[in-house]
Formats: C-alpha cells, structure tokens, sequence
C-alpha cells in the first residue's frame, strides 16, 4: 500500500493532498497544468522534500514531517517514467535499461535488459541510442528501465503526451497491459481525462495543490462534484467487442447487448470514448423525423447532477454513459431517476480506441 | 545614419590630431635601466614631454635590436650601449652616472649580515639575470670569492631575475634574505630593505651611459635631454637619489 | 542563389580581420626563424629543462584543477544554496587580476611574511622560489578557465537525467559520475584545454611568486623572456616550440573527447 499525505508550500501554490494506492492498482491524477500533480508524483519519489505529511509505502516511512526522517530517492525504488523520458543520451537502449541492475556482472545486465525490451518488442534496439529512437519507442524504453529495477511503486509523469495520436494509441494498450501486470502500486499522472480513464482504476482530480474528488472515472464523469471537475472529466468509455461495419465505420456490440456506430477499423475488444455534450436525449419512443445520429441506444436515467444552466444525466445502458444537455431540456423531457430514454449521438463524435480490452471488476 | 558617421569622422580625427606629434611640444621616448626610475620619475625635463620605459638594460638594447625606436637609451653599463653603437643602431654614448652595488636584506630580523653569511646553510639569495647589468655585477663580485664561499653561495642562489624590481620585491616580501641590487635602490626602498656595503676591492665599476638613438626624430631634444642628465636638472635629480657623478 | 546581405558581408569581413590578426603573430614566429636555428637551440639544455619545467608544473597544475575544480563546479552548477552568485564571481576573479598583481596577492598570502605563509612555514611547506610555488601560481591563473566552463557544461545537463538517475538506485556521488560528468565531456575537455594551455603560458605571476632559476622555477615563457636579452634567434626558437607544445596540447584533448564513446 502506497501512501502519501504531502503538504508543500510551492512557486505558484501550496500543496496539500493525500491520496493512498492499493498494491496492483493504479490511481490516476488528472487536473490541469500546474495543478501541483508532478510534484505530488516528486514527493512521492523523494525528489521534493515536503514541509511537512507522511509518505510510506509497502509498511516503510518514507517521509514524516514530525521527526524529520526523510529518505533519499536512491533508497525508495520507485520506478519513474518522467514526461520527456529522461533517457541518458551518451547511454545505449540497453545501457539505460541496465543503469539501475546491481550487483550483476555485465553480461548478466544486458540479458536482463535485452529480455525487457523484448517483452516490449524492441530487443532489436538494444545498442541504439535515444537519440536514434522514435517517441513511441523512447517510451517503451523509459518503462523497461523503471521496470528493471524492480521498484516499489511505479509513477508516471504524462507518459504519452509526448507522443502523436497513432504511436500514442499503440503505447496506451501497452502501458494498460503493464499496470494491469503490475503488482506494486501505480500512479499515474495525466492532463487527459480520458487517458486517465482508460489506464486507471480510480482517477483523483486536482486543483490548485488538493485533490478535489477522487473515485472511478465513471463516477467522476457521472457525477462530478464541481464544475471544474465536471469541465475535467468529460469522457465516458464504452468498452465491448467491434467487427468492421459499412464503408469506413465500425459496431461495437457492448455487453448489455447494445450496438453503438464509430468512425474507424477495429476488430475484437475495442472501447468508444464519448464527451457528454454529444450526447442527445430523447424520449424513449420518439415520433417525429429520425435524427442524423447512428447512434439510438435504450437507456436508464440513473442520476441527475445540475450545474448552472446545464444538467449531468447519468444513464445506464446498462454501461455507465454520461450525457449534458441544458436544464430546460432535462425539463421538458421530465428526466427523473428511473426513467427510461435513448440515448444519441453521431457516430462521428465517438472516438474508436482498438484493442482496449475489457475491465474485470471495476467499471 | 549619415550624422553618426559624421561624429565618428570627427572624433577620429580629433583623437589622431592629439596623437600626432604637434609642432608645439616635443615628445621624446625614453629607453631606461629600472634602477633610475626612482630618479627619472622625479626629473623635470624644460624642453620636451619624457615618456618614460623602464624594463632590464639587456631587453631594452634587444627592442632597439628588433625595431624598436626610442629617442635615448639608457644602459646601466657600458658594454650594452658601445654594442649598439658599434651595430650602428645608437650614436656614441655619454657616461652618465655611477652606482654601487651593495647586499640588500630585509630591515628586520635579517639572517644575513655580510657577504660571509650567504654561504651559509639555508640562506636564500636573489640576483640579476646573467644578461642584465645588475646581475653580471653580482657574478663579478660572486667570481672574487674564495673557491668555498663562492660554491656555497651559487648553491643559495634562488632566483636569478630580469630586473633589480624583482630582487627588491621579493627581499620586501621576505621571500629571500639576501640580493645584491644598487645602493640607489636600497635608499628608494628603505623603509623595507637595509644595505650593506662590502669591501672596495671586490666593487665593480658601475657606469650608466646614455645614447641617443640613431634615426630619432629629435636629435636635438634626445641629445639635451641627455645633456641635462650630465650637468643640468637631471643631473640634480639624479644625484638626490644617491647616483654619483660619472 | 541569393546574394548575401550587406551584414553577412561585414561579418565576414570581420572575421577576416580577426583571423589575420590573432594568425600574424604566430606565423611570424615561424616564418623569422629558420629551421636549423630552432632545432640548434633546443638543443640547449637550458631550454630542454625550461621546456620540462612548464610541462611538469602545468601537467600538475591542470590534475589539480580538475581533481578539486570538478566536483567544486558540480556543486555551483547543480544545487542553490546562499551566496552561489558571490562564490561563481569568486571563481572569475583570476581571470580580470592581472598577473603580476596575481603574483603579488600570492606573495602576500603564501610568502613567508604572508597571512598563511607562517602556518606553511612552520608546517616545514615552502611554496615561493620552489617549484611547487610555480604550481600554486598556475593553479591560481588557470583555474578559471577550467571552473567557468565545467560549470556551465553541468548546468546545462537536464536535471530530470540526474532525478531519473536518483530514482534508479544511484547515489549522489554516483549520479555525478555516472550521468553528470559524462553528459558534460565537451564542456570539461574544452574547459581543461583553455585551461593547461593559460598554465603553459603564465609569466607574471610565476615570476613574481617564484622567481627564476634555470630547473626548478625558470619556465619556457620566462627562458624566453630571459633569453630576448641576448639571444633574440633563442628566443624565437623558444617561441615557436612553446607554440607547437600548446596546440598540440589543445588538438590532443580535443582528439581525446571521445566523439562516440566508448558506452556500448
């Protein structure tokens, strides 16, 4: 069990958040540029000394501000993926890997080190430089070598926003196979909620240095506590099974039996990641012209959040979907938990990630 | 744009002017040994403004040598200024002035109180470069020592330096114990330093010549000015500085 | 083809002028010199012992420099702590001191009369005419050259390489040698260069501070300069081999930066 109460005082704010991760499962931190989320990720890697709060992971302090102990960052042994990777640039692919082996001799590190950047197919890399290397490939690099080292937790700073879309996609599937693996606690930081809904089990949302709600992304995007969170959290990801449909779009068959339209080619598992604002509601047996939208599913009001002139609807498909439309809408509609609606929207507006598998256990 | 390269043209020009030699005041490039700076400084010359260039006599005739041209060149001793003269690159020289060579220590707590001293174990000596007058005077004295003494006190000898400066500077600093420099610059040193004299026999005869450079500009103000250093306000100053009458 | 702007053209323009300038001196040296005179006068052992004396005490001057002056420029590049800006204008200083005025604070700080110089004394270490004097001398010179370029080349090592270091297990004293010094190579080979090249050069402070004597303190620039006095062919023979030595000096360690090291 990881877990951190930090408080900091720092440039533009004042840290002060608490967050605890289970062994195996992974805690996203999303929020905004500055909200303090590498720091909290530095604080936990003994990079940043806190004013004052607790660290410890897996029954060991790492830091408490009441006796002053704090423990160097070459004794903790986290394993960090840095924003940027951080690769040693006069090192090979495999010299990176090896660079925190100990006590092994040389040929023994570079099997070990070969032998993870096969698991991540890029053993034919191993005497590159990073400099020879592409984003998704520096990535992968960056994973195995916080990987090698066996650490006790393992804290990611944005590792795909460096990438572009397409590497980024591939990275994403490889990254969510290794934090399911993973049997050491994970944190991982991101601006995107919807990375951070895809890779983690619970995502927390900060803001200005706290932790302003935490809980699965579902949750968050159903109900989110504030508008800011509301603002942040606007992904919702349907995971099923997709075959190629007509003519460039494909259908994703969800577990509870619905069929859902996107743009794009995939096959097998597959998620469709949508923003509540393009989603429509209409009443459970529409008279009227059929819309444009490919996309009618039956659905559940299961909650209704206001916000000012808008209102969150959270719906069940039974898959948890979350829908915005104006508060006059949810009126003249009679939106009451319970009520039975379709739920629309164009295929267009749904974003087809391939290959994501399905989650067991939590939603 | 056009007003700027003006000033410049302006300032350029006004900066050589007061460069250049005006028809108004002479300027003459004095060549001297170190040991009469503290003389030469304090000389009023009438008739023309003195640059003064001080360095160790043998580098000075080496300038002149490789190009150099000052107005006069002044020599602790002899022989440098008749080998110019005789290369053709100076006119005959003047003998100016006498020094004495003495044994310079530190005023306090001095180790050394006489010549027999510098062979002893431990003393540190400095002297002049080989090449430069105030060092072949030390070696003349050095070479009439008795076998013994005289291998003891090359054995003592630290430094060997291209100026009386240097000997003086490091006596002051006590980084040596003894030197031999000239009696003259003990006395402009004194607060610091103490002479000591040694026998007659062993002094050597230390005659300052000047000579004007052959190819001067102002044979007329070089060949005053050295008049005035034989008998005239520089000979004045020199003598208050403790120089003797050639 | 586009012609080149008027700026382009005054620049270059510029660096012809800089390049004629600095090249002058140092052809002239060769070119007034012939051959035979220069190998006649290297015969001399007066020169050959000049020329071992500044090898020796710039050799030993640069390991000390770089021994104490690399882990002192990791400090002042890599950590803020109070007065770094006052302790990075100390570092500079022998740069702006000219020498003689070098030579002069050493005396008065080492000399026997000199703030320290008693402690030395009584501790039975002589600095001033001794060779290791001639040492302190071009440690003090050269120092700068060496520090301000290590310094900056530390700096400018991406500090996530030294946190990322930190997290793999590395200490310190590690990271510094593992990723820091060797992130930095051109930066602390350039800065050593500079740096053995200013030693081989010193004059005032040397001769100031330890004097001259023919084998234990009289190096090649004070041979040359004591040799101007009689033997101007001397001179410039001594001249051109002291040219020779400092640029084969400077082409060595630059060779010696392994361009694509040896990390495979």
């Amino acid at each position: 069990m990881l877990s951190a109460e930090v408080r900091a005082p720092l440039r533009a704010i004042d840290l002060d958040a608490s967050l605890s991760v289970a062994p195996g499962s992974c805690l996203a931190l999303a929020g905004p540029s500055g909200a303090g989320k590498t720091s909290m990720l530095h604080a936990i890697a003994g990079l940043l000394r806190p004013s004052d709060g607790v660290i410890s992971c897996g029954g060991l302090t790492w830091f408490d501000g009441a006796t002053g102990r704090s423990v160097r960052p070459e004794q903790r042994r986290c394993g960090v993926v840095f924003q940027d990777y951080a690769l040693f640039p006069h090192m090979s692919a495999w010299r990176n890997v090896a660079y925190g082996l100990r006590g092994l001799r040389r040929s023994e590190r570079r099997l070990k080190a070969v032998e993870l950047l096969d698991r991540f197919g890029i053993a034919a890399l191993t005497d590159a430089r990073p400099a020879e290397l592409s984003g998704g490939e520096r990535q992968r690099v960056a994973l195995a070598r916080a990987l090698a080292v066996d650490p006790s937790a393992l804290l990611l700073d944005e590792p795909l926003s460096a990438l572009d879309r397409a590497s980024a996609d591939a990275a994403s599937r490889e990254l969510s196979a290794v934090l399911r693996e993973a049997e050491v606690p994970c944190v991982l930081v991101t601006h995107d909620f919807a990375q951070a809904s895809l890779l983690a089990d619970e995502v927390a949302v900060m803001d200005r240095g706290s932790i302003v709600q935490r809980g699965s992304a579902a949750d968050l995007a159903a109900s989110p506590a504030s508008a800011f969170v509301a603002e942040l959290t606007g992904a919702s990801v349907l995971r099923g099974v997709a075959r190629p449909g007509a003519a460039g779009t494909c259908e994703l068959t969800l577990p509870g039996g619905a069929t859902v339209v996107a743009i794009g080619a995939a096959t097998g598992p597959a998620a469709v990641v949508l923003r509540p604002w393009d989603v429509t509601i209409e009443s459970a047996s529409p008279a009227g012209p059929a819309s444009s939208a490919r996309n009618h599913v039956a659905a559940r009001v299961t909650g209704l959040v206001p916000l000012g002139g808008r209102v969150r609807v959270a719906l069940a498909l039974p898959e948890p979907l979350a829908a915005e439309i104006t508060a006059q809408a949810a009126e003249s509609l009679a939106l009451r938990p319970g009520a039975e609606v379709r739920a629309t929207w164009k295929a267009t507006a749904g974003r087809l990630v391939p290959g994501l598998p399905a989650r067991q256990g939590r939603s | 744009m056009r007003a700027r390269a003006l000033m410049l043209a302006l300032t350029l020009s006004a900066g050589l002017s007061a460069c250049g030699e005006s028809s108004r005041e002479a300027v003459l490039d004095v060549s001297a040994a170190t040991s009469l700076k503290p003389a030469l400084d304090h000389a009023r010359f009438q008739h023309a403004r003195v640059r003064l260039s001080f360095a160790g006599s043998d580098v000075l005739a080496a300038q002149i040598r490789a190009g150099a041209r000052p107005d006069v060149y002044i020599a602790a001793n002899s022989e440098l200024p008749r080998a110019l003269a005789r290369e053709g690159l100076v006119q005959t020289p003047v003998p100016l002035a006498r020094n004495e060579l003495v044994l310079a220590v530190p005023r306090d707590g001095a180790r050394v109180a006489g010549l027999a001293d510098l062979g002893r174990d431990g003393v540190r000596i400095a002297i002049g470069a080989r090449s430069v007058p105030v060092g072949a005077y030390a070696d003349s004295v050095i070479d009439q020592l008795d076998a013994g003494l005289r291998r003891r006190v090359l054995a003592n000898v630290r430094s060997r330096e291209p100026d009386v400066a240097g000997i003086i500077g490091k006596l002051a600093h006590g980084a040596v114990d003894a030197g031999f420099v000239y009696r003259t610059d003990a006395r402009a040193a004194s607060p610091r330093i103490r002479a000591i004299s040694f026998a007659a026999r062993l002094q050597p005869r230390v005659v300052y010549e000047a000579a004007v450079v052959t190819g001067t500009d102002q044979p007329r103000a070089a060949r005053a000015y050295v008049g005035d250093l034989v008998r005239g306000r520089g000979a004045q100053a020199l003598r208050a500085s403790g120089f003797r009458p050639p | 083809m586009t012609r080149p702007s008027a700026f382009t053209l005054v620049s270059m323009a510029a660096l012809m002028l800089t390049l004629t300038f600095l090249a002058l001196p140092i052809v002239a040296i060769f070119t007034d010199v012939a051959p035979r005179d220069l190998i006649a006068s290297l015969d001399d052992p007066a020169a050959l012992d000049a020329l071992r004396l500044s090898l020796l005490t710039s050799g030993l001057a640069l390991s000390i420099i770089v021994l104490v002056g690399t882990p002192a420029a990791w400090l002042l590049a890599t950590r803020r702590f109070r007065g770094r800006a006052l302790a990075t204008t100390l570092v500079e200083l022998p740069l702006v001191v000219p020498p003689a005025a070098a030579g002069i604070g050493l005396l008065a700080a080492f000399g026997p009369l000199g703030v320290v110089g008693s402690q030395l004394d009584a501790a039975g270490i002589r600095l001033v005419l001794e060779t290791a004097g001639v040492v302190a001398a071009l440690t003090f010179v050269a120092s700068p050259f060496y520090l301000r370029q290590a310094q900056a080349g530390f700096a400018a090592v991406d500090p996530r390489l030294l946190d990322a270091s930190r997290t793999l297990g590395a200490s310190e004293l590690m990271t510094f040698l593992r990723v820091g010094v060797p992130a930095s190579r051109a930066a602390l080979s350039a800065g050593a260069a500079l740096a053995w090249g200013r030693a081989l050069g010193e004059f005032g402070a040397t001769l100031l501070f330890a004097g001259s004597l023919r084998g234990v303190t009289q190096t090649a620039p004070l041979a040359i300069y004591e040799r101007f006095g009689t033997d101007f062919t001397g001179a410039l023979a001594l001249s051109a081999v002291l040219v020779l030595l400092a640029a084969t000096i400077l082409v060595a360690v630059r060779l010696a930066t392994p361009e694509a090291d040896a990390e495979r």
